[in-house]
């Protein structure tokens, strides 16, 4: 997976693209739209991640110039921090695949990625195996044990398709919390709906069979394991 | 009421004004007139009579007795009569109203009498002219002139009103293209207006001068606002997914990693601050748009489906009752979501665990609407009541006043503000709290 970062702020470049590394993307380098130009036009790359700030153009442009670009297939993912509201419908009108406002989650990032991967390749069904005979499927939205329905909540649901999207990596209350409630500004950041959350899941799935797979990491979070 | 009316409406009434003045004032003229004509007559009448005397002599009309001479319909006579010596001296002709039996019928007259002497004797003169004929004449006149002007007068209302139509015509187009529907400078039409009206043209210039000044006003804001939202945000990015790689690296110690989750709680209050801020920034600087028609229960029920899971974590049952529904006609769904998402989250947050959240809607006879969502929880004691929409202000912890309603509430407020609504709250301790959303 070929990964291109145009973004003008070292710090945060270098934040996304230790992220990526580690994720095992293959990642490239932009600090300027010139430089974004080029490359764009050079190579072709899976995905964009777009700042639209840049020092010496509007990111737009460049998406707008790549879109004639019948070479360029990558699909762009627009993270800005103008917080200017037209932007997203700008950035979607020229074709960009997400729209992530600054700051965003690494592991939303990734997830928001895969997302697209999916679109893309038009995989209808998108199957999790986990926890020796759990099935998720994350289009329909079921949950499944050896054909049997098991019933989750709206948001218990999209807890646990994190979790399994991001195997083997602890989220933090937080990391999870941001990605239940989206843009829903809240202010208790102590609450412990995600704990009530994980405790619901456990007692439902654990009617099925045993839960150990969801970890507990004390003061940190959670994390699903590699069962099989 | 529009000009166009005004005028119209003006234009008639002084009309209707001057009808009346004429049916006063023509009556009188027109008897002047008439009799000074009829006068006037007389006295033609007089000299033609005197000059026949002279050439004929008066003999030729009085022989001894008196003269009269009328024609067939009695319209006018004359009448020559011999005076007694020097009853009366010869002088001016007289003229006078009376009336006069001519052939057996009584008449009115106006009397033309004149004493001369001629031949050492005196006579008098009479000729009489029927006032019927003068005041038929004069009825014929009145009548006339008042025709002439009720009808002159609404030629002219019709002609006035036509001519003020097409004279503010541009005044309407500029009133229908530019300002109606107008709420937000971006949608303001510049194309010229078609008028050759100075005054017009330069009332247009004007607005589109103002239009342009405060578009210009806009877009400095907005891009003041841009550059705000990025020098906040960008630093709060960078240490968001600093963190979050940190506590993917392996060799981190448990303690280490405690530290970055407490860092990653202080940096997500930082960043709600400052996105908080932004969003009330941005929507008093009108940088929302209020462009959608919104169904209040369709947002409550899509808020309600967010929290579902936390009423039913807190055991909190949710009335709805809203009778009808209210639909928004200018409004901004997503603003509108966070308003209600606000409202009914802290309904949960501070009710009692298996409490009741009650949300009401009703129609106001007098137009309008209110919606109310009303708690079990605590309430809030009444000295804290006045300052809960303020930002950032914290209340002394106690029982009646959990600490920091946060910006929740000023959000909801500006929101709320923003799409003309009201929104105030009561309280009872121990018994609840209802935040009432006005919307007029």
């Amino acid at each position: 997976m070929h990964v291109l970062i145009v973004e003008d702020e070292k710090s945060l470049h270098q934040e996304v693209q230790q992220f990526l590394l580690q994720s095992q993307y293959l990642v490239d380098s932009a600090y300027t739209y010139a430089e974004a130009s080029e490359k764009v036009f050079v190579n072709s790359y899976d995905f964009v991640l777009l700042d639209l700030g840049l020092p010496d153009g509007d990111g737009l442009e460049l998406l707008r110039e790549a879109r004639q670009n019948d070479r360029q297939e990558a699909s762009f993912i627009i993270l800005t921090a103008r917080g200017a509201l037209d932007d997203r419908i700008k950035g979607l009108d020229l074709g960009a695949d997400d729209y992530l406002p600054k700051p965003f989650s690494l592991l939303e990032l990734q997830s928001r990625m895969q997302a697209i991967m999916r679109r893309k390749f038009g995989l209808k069904r998108q199957e999790m195996q986990f926890g020796g005979g759990f099935q998720l499927d994350a289009t329909g939205r079921t949950l499944r044990f050896e054909g049997q329905d098991v019933s989750l909540t709206k948001k218990e649901f999209d807890l646990l398709h994190y979790l399994l999207l991001h195997k083997n990596r602890v989220l933090t209350r937080l990391q999870l919390g941001e990605h239940l409630w989206g843009n829903v500004l809240e202010d208790d950041s102590d609450s412990n709906y995600i704990d009530v959350h994980i405790k619901n899941i456990r007692k439902k799935l654990s009617q099925f069979a045993p839960t150990d797979f969801l970890e507990t990491v004390r003061g940190i979070g959670y994390r699903v394991t590699e069962a099989n | 009421m529009r000009l166009e009316a005004k005028l119209a409406l003006f234009n008639a009434l002084s009309k209707l004004l001057l009808v009346l003045l004429g049916a006063v004032v023509i009556p009188p003229v027109v008897s002047r007139v008439a009799v000074g004509h009829t006068d006037q007559r007389l006295h033609e009448k007089q000299a033609e009579v005197m000059q026949l005397i002279r050439r004929n002599g008066i003999s030729a009309f009085v022989k001894g007795e008196a003269y009269a001479d009328y024609n067939i319909l009695k319209q006018e006579y004359i009448t020559l009569t011999p005076l007694p010596a020097a009853s009366e001296p010869t002088g001016k002709p007289r003229i006078f109203d009376e009336p006069r039996q001519v052939d057996n019928e009584i008449e009115d007259f106006r009397i033309l009498s004149y004493n001369f002497n001629i031949d050492r004797k005196e006579y008098r003169l009479e000729i009489g002219s029927s006032l019927a004929t003068v005041e038929l004449l004069t009825d014929t006149l009145r009548h006339m002139a008042l025709w002439v002007l009720v009808i002159g007068a609404l030629i002219t209302i019709f002609t006035d009103a036509a001519f003020a139509h097409y004279l503010l015509r541009p005044l309407r187009q500029l009133i229908v293209r530019k300002l109606r529907g107008v709420h937000h400078p971006s949608a303001f039409s510049y194309t010229p207006l078609e008028t050759d009206t100075a005054d017009f043209q330069r009332l247009d210039e004007s607005l589109n001068e103002m239009m342009r000044k405060i578009q210009s006003a806009f877009e400095k804001e907005r891009e003041f606002m841009s550059n705000v939202s990025h020098e906040l945000l960008t630093p709060v990015s960078i240490l968001q997914s600093r963190f979050e790689n940190m506590l993917q690296d392996p060799e981190l110690g448990h303690a280490h990693s405690l530290k970055i989750v407490d860092s990653q709680k202080t940096l997500y209050r930082l960043r709600n601050t400052v996105k908080t801020l932004l969003l009330i920034a941005n929507i008093e600087n009108e940088q929302y748009l209020r462009d959608e028609t919104v169904s209040v229960a369709t947002v409550l029920a899509e808020v309600t489906n967010e929290l579902e899971d936390r009423l039913a974590q807190r055991e909190i049952h949710l009335l709805e009752d809203l009778e009808p529904d209210y639909v928004l006609l200018r409004a901004n769904r997503t603003l509108l979501f966070t308003l209600l998402f606000n409202l009914i989250s802290n309904a949960i947050k501070y009710n009692n665990w298996g409490g009741s959240i009650t949300v009401l809607g009703r129609p106001h006879p007098e137009g309008g609407y209110t919606l109310s969502v009303t708690d079990t929880g605590p309430g809030i004691a009444p000295e804290n009541l006045p300052h809960l929409f303020d930002r950032f202000r914290r209340f002394q912890k106690g029982a009646s006043a959990p600490e920091g309603y946060g910006l929740g509430l000023p959000i909801a407020k500006t929101i709320a503000e923003f799409h003309k609504a009201q929104l105030t709250v009561t309280s009872e301790v121990s018994k609840g709290t209802t935040f009432s959303l006005r919307f007029r």
